[in-house]
């Protein structure tokens, strides 16, 4: 015996169209997940088909040249190894101890305003304006060694701290104020607290945020490009100072030669580029999982 | 004059594997106010949510038994919840007005269902159902500012007329007056004695005095259980159940 | 050499002088409560009193070096014969200090081989002397810390005020890299405006700075075409493919997806955001380009070029989806679940739902999203080094090439750099133009979005 207002043709013609274009809206949400999902598996399948039959041993040992199939990736690597320690060696202390500085000591002053909307803001500019940076600074005006390691390193460690230090905030802010009046209550200084007791709970979750940053700078190319970092490298840089190329930078040489053997090469390369990558976000996930802990 | 118009039988209600209510009959009549009381966290919202499906919308909740609507069961296959919101309205807690203007309020139901022909035909829908909920008064003249900036009590209202808009048969009340003062909780109740006349309704709520004044029956329910379903004078004056007596005479709650 | 031996030096006499130090503490220690700090502190204050009196020294000392060294050579009769060119003067100066170095080294110029001698001699001098400089700064610092090591010395108190310091400038580097960019894009792109007025750097349609010679060269350094470049396929063609499959996957992953789904597809979606953008424009170059390229051909244009607009636009909207996706998702969460219950309790659908209350009720957020999405987007340079071309079409056709802000800045810069010469500064003034944009871009969302969580909150 029910309503007959909602028994009626057009009240149930009416109610199937409702329910199809519910279909039809849940496909469309569907579909574009497996159209952006699809764009990335064919980007890997091409990589692969083109690349994987160039990995091999004298490949990732070799370093560039001008014969296709003499070239390898290893100079580029260490390049990308070298610059990567210096990154690493200035954005971690700097951005750790910022995030501290500003979480745990900073006043409540214009300045450290200022200081957070910078953070913020360079988080956000394009990786290019960092290359204008380290063209201008590191080379022009503290004449440091063009395509060098070091002058790479440098800005890569200027566009990487605001991340380390936004991660490294949420790391520390997640860390309970119980923890810190807990040992401030048994006498502890300030400083005391925050480097005995806060630094080491929040240390994972920074580290999660400093691999995050670095797999980032590991991939970029473009503020590398400002600063020169695209010399041919025979032989693999010696030292922070010699003149080299990182991995990004040589799929970037290589796509552009005329030699259509590069292709193998610089899809190699881009497959290798690729697996650190993800061995550095996989270290980052077991970091999160493993030591996150629920307060 | 009664005649049913809800009828539950051996409802069960899970979240996941936790059973929030336990094997709950009852029949809820037309044209009459029906009170769920009980302490708080006993299942009243869930229970009420399972008369027009809106658990269906909580990704691990699960309804067993039968529920039927003037005899046809809300979980048939055959039953199409789109039609049956429609049918059975609900007013929540909080009110929770759209973001948008009073009169887009009131007539989102009637169109997203197909209810006016034109716009004129809307307009009347609106102002009856702005009427109905006794608001009309105050925003005939302000139809096109956001639902958003009426006052609580007043938001409330639209939320009713909202919910009369598309001409259900029940309308399930969740607490609708506990985000609200005296004041706007008298009104509130005023109106919930007129809309008795052409709906069945359903209002939970934990205030005693509230299911006092204005239900007929009311039933008591008591972590998962219905305990005891009556008449609201019998309840309040003669429990037949000693955990209904201890929670009317506030010994816990 | 003497130098960084010497700060070596510094660095052991720290060591050494913070376990003496802290030896010496415990000796005072007489039991609970008897020293203000506990010895290691004492060992922190007397190390720290060493080392960076020392490190002072030796940083004033490396700067001055090279001019006291320079002095020196100049005062040798062999520099009397040094051509009096500056350029010339410094290449034979520096061959002579490599050589110096290096005896190995070969010599271009007899003169910088007689010069090498000079120079290791003065190098020597002075560099001892500045050793001597250091230790003695090192010392010094480390007698006046010597006697502060007493039961009552606040030795942690004055430690923690090192640290302290030692935190804010940390915290400061922020604001200088703020304050490096804008100094240095202001500079340069100054320079650049001495000689290209800025009203037709911004407003001129006509860009070849090739052929930029002689007297008023403004007339080639119009970017208009490089701005509409950079819009057409950052802001449009990408945004076409980044907004409906972002919002898209966002709304099925927080209103349809179980929660299984979600925990899967998510990551799945940011990996996107993780591919390196060297990949993309590989990609682009090598798949994408020349499909559309043979799809231009196919809808009878004739002779389409391989780079597109339409390729690199595409790539780079893909590249996008994840940040959209992203922003729009914690746009729909903040929008509070009263809100879709409201709406399904009339009876309406989920989709119904979603396109009448969640999306109006969330478009700040998305809209913020976008912005902080485009604004990504236009500050892109490999996917349009690579895929979207040279040439400053000023075109509405997605099969022309293209050009764009950060592929002239990357095209200005490579090769042959002269620093007094507008073309190569005219990427300064491409970058500060997008510095600002995206600025701009960033500080509006980032408002927005605020204010859009006030709301909700
Ligand atoms: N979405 C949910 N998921 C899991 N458990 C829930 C959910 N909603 C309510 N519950 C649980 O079900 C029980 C009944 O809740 P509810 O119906 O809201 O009670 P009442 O409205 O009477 O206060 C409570 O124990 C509550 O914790
Ligand atoms: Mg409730």
């Amino acid at each position: 015996m029910s309503n007959p207002r909602w028994q009626t043709p057009a009240a149930l013609r009416r109610i199937a169209r409702r329910n199809a274009a519910e279909r039809r809206f849940r496909l469309l949400g569907l579909g574009a997940i497996a159209l952006s999902l699809g764009f990335l598996a064919l980007l890997l399948v091409i990589m692969a088909k083109n690349g994987l039959s160039g990995l091999n041993w004298s490949f990732l040992s070799g370093s560039d040249s001008t014969d296709p199939h003499m070239a390898g990736v290893w100079g580029a690597a260490k390049g990308s190894l070298l610059t990567m320690l210096v990154t690493i060696a200035i954005a971690f202390p700097m951005g750790v101890l910022a995030a501290l500085y500003l979480e745990e000591f900073a006043p409540r002053t214009r300045w450290i305003e200022w200081v957070e909307v910078s953070i913020n803001n360079l988080a956000a500019v394009p990786s290019i304006i960092f290359g204008l940076l380290g063209l201008a600074v590191f080379i022009n005006t503290a004449g440091l060694p063009r395509s060098s390691p070091l002058v790479g390193g440098l800005t890569l460690a200027l566009m990487t701290m605001p991340v380390i230090v936004i991660s490294g905030r949420n790391a520390i802010k997640a860390v309970p104020p119980s923890i810190r009046d807990a040992a401030l209550a048994v006498g502890a200084s300030k400083v005391q607290t925050v480097f005995h007791h806060v630094l080491p709970l929040a240390l994972p979750g920074i580290l999660t945020g400093t691999i995050i940053g670095m797999a980032r700078a590991l991939g970029e190319t473009a503020p590398l490009l400002m600063i020169g970092m695209r010399a041919f490298v025979a032989t693999p840089p010696g030292g922070l100072t010699d003149p080299s190329s990182v991995l990004p930078m040589q799929i970037f040489l290589w796509s552009d030669q005329i030699d259509t053997a590069f292709v193998e090469n610089t899809s190699a390369a881009i497959i290798v580029l690729l697996m650190f990558l993800m061995a550095m976000n996989g270290l980052a996930i077991y970091l999160r999982n493993k030591f996150e802990v629920r307060w | 004059m009664t005649d049913i118009k809800l009828q539950a039988r051996n409802v069960d209600v899970y979240y996941g594997q936790k059973k929030a209510i336990d094997n709950v009959s009852i029949d809820i009549d037309n044209g009459l106010v029906t009170a769920f009381i009980g302490p708080s966290g006993c299942g009243k919202s869930t229970f009420l949510r399972s008369l027009n499906r809106m658990n269906d919308t909580i990704a691990d909740a699960r309804v067993t038994g039968e529920i039927l609507l003037d005899g046809e069961d809300i979980y048939a296959a055959s039953m199409d919840p789109v039609a049956l919101r429609a049918r059975v309205g609900m007013v929540f807690q909080k009110p929770n007005p759209f973001p948008k203007s009073i009169y887009e309020n009131i007539a989102y139901g009637p169109r997203i269902h197909g209810l006016a022909q034109g716009k004129a035909d809307m307009d009347v829908i609106v102002e009856k159902s702005l009427t109905q909920a006794g608001l009309w008064n105050e925003v005939k003249d302000r139809l096109n500012d956001p639902g958003t900036a009426l006052s609580g009590g007043q938001q409330q209202r639209l939320c009713i007329a909202r919910a009369v808009a598309v001409s259900p048969e029940v309308i399930l009340m969740d607490e609708p007056c506990s985000a609200l003062d005296p004041i706007a909780t008298a009104r509130i109740e005023e109106l919930i004695d007129d809309l008795r006349q052409t709906y069945a309704i359903v209002i939970v709520t934990h205030s005693m005095q509230q299911a006092a004044r204005v239900s007929q029956r009311t039933a008591f329910f008591h972590l998962g259980v219905m305990v005891e379903y009556g008449e609201t004078s019998e309840i309040f004056t003669n429990p037949r159940e000693a955990r209904t007596k201890d929670y009317i005479t506030g010994r816990y709650g | 050499m003497i130098l960084s031996a010497v700060l070596l030096a510094v660095l052991a006499l720290g060591l050494a002088g913070w376990t003496f130090a802290r030896n010496k503490a415990r000796l005072l220690y007489a039991g609970r409560g008897s020293m203000h700090s506990m010895p290691v502190y004492h060992g922190w204050h007397f190390a720290l009193w060493i080392v960076l009196p020392g490190l002072l020294a030796w940083g004033v000392w490396s700067v001055a070096m090279p001019t006291l060294v320079n002095g020196s050579i100049l005062a040798d009769p062999a520099a009397a014969a040094l051509p009096a060119d500056d350029m010339q003067r410094a290449a034979i100066l520096s061959e002579a200090r490599a050589i110096a170095a290096d005896p190995s080294v070969f010599a271009f110029d007899p003169l910088s081989a007689r010069l090498a001698d000079p120079i290791r001699v003065a190098e020597g001098k002075w560099g001892t002397i500045g050793a001597l400089l250091v230790l003695i700064c090192a010392l010094a610092g480390g007698a006046h810390a010597w006697t502060r090591v007493r039961a009552g010395f606040p030795a942690r108190t004055r430690v923690e005020r090192v640290v302290m310091a030692v935190l804010l400038v940390v915290s400061l580097m922020a604001i200088l890299t703020t304050v490096g960019i804008i100094g240095s894009l202001v500079f340069e792109a100054g320079l650049f405006f001495k000689d290209v007025s800025p009203l037709a750097f911004l407003t001129g349609t006509h860009w070849s700075p090739a052929n930029a010679h002689g007297g008023d060269i403004s007339a080639n350094f119009g970017a208009v075409p490089l701005f509409w470049g950079t819009i057409y396929i950052g802001a449009i063609i990408a945004m076409f493919v980044a907004i409906p499959l972002g919002l898209m996957s966002a709304i099925y992953l927080t209103q349809y997806a179980t929660r299984r789904v979600r925990g899967w597809f998510k990551p799945l979606l940011e990996i996107l955001a993780g591919v390196p953008t060297v990949v993309y424009g590989y990609f682009a170059a090598l798949t994408v380009a020349p499909k559309v390229r043979d799809f231009a051909a196919w809808i009878g244009m004739n002779n389409p070029s391989t780079e597109s607009a339409l390729a690199a636009g595409l790539v780079m909207g893909v590249m996008i989806i994840p940040f959209v996706s992203s922003m729009a998702d914690d746009s729909l969460a903040a929008v509070p679940r009263s809100m879709s219950d409201g709406s399904l309790a009339l009876g309406a659908t989920r989709s119904e739902t979603i396109k009448k209350v969640l999306l109006p009720a969330a478009l700040p957020g998305i809209v913020a999203g976008v912005m902080l999405a485009i604004s990504r987007a236009i500050g892109e340079t490999m996917i349009v080094v690579m895929a979207a071309g040279a040439s400053a079409n000023l075109s509405a056709n997605p099969f022309a090439s293209m050009t764009t802000v950060t592929y002239q800045i990357v095209q200005m810069l490579t090769g042959d750099q002269e620093f007094n010469n507008p073309k190569t500064l005219s990427a300064f003034a491409l970058g500060l133009v997008l510095f600002v944009v995206t600025l701009i871009l960033n500080i509006i969302a980032l408002r927005v979005v605020k204010r859009f969580r006030e709301a909700y909150e």
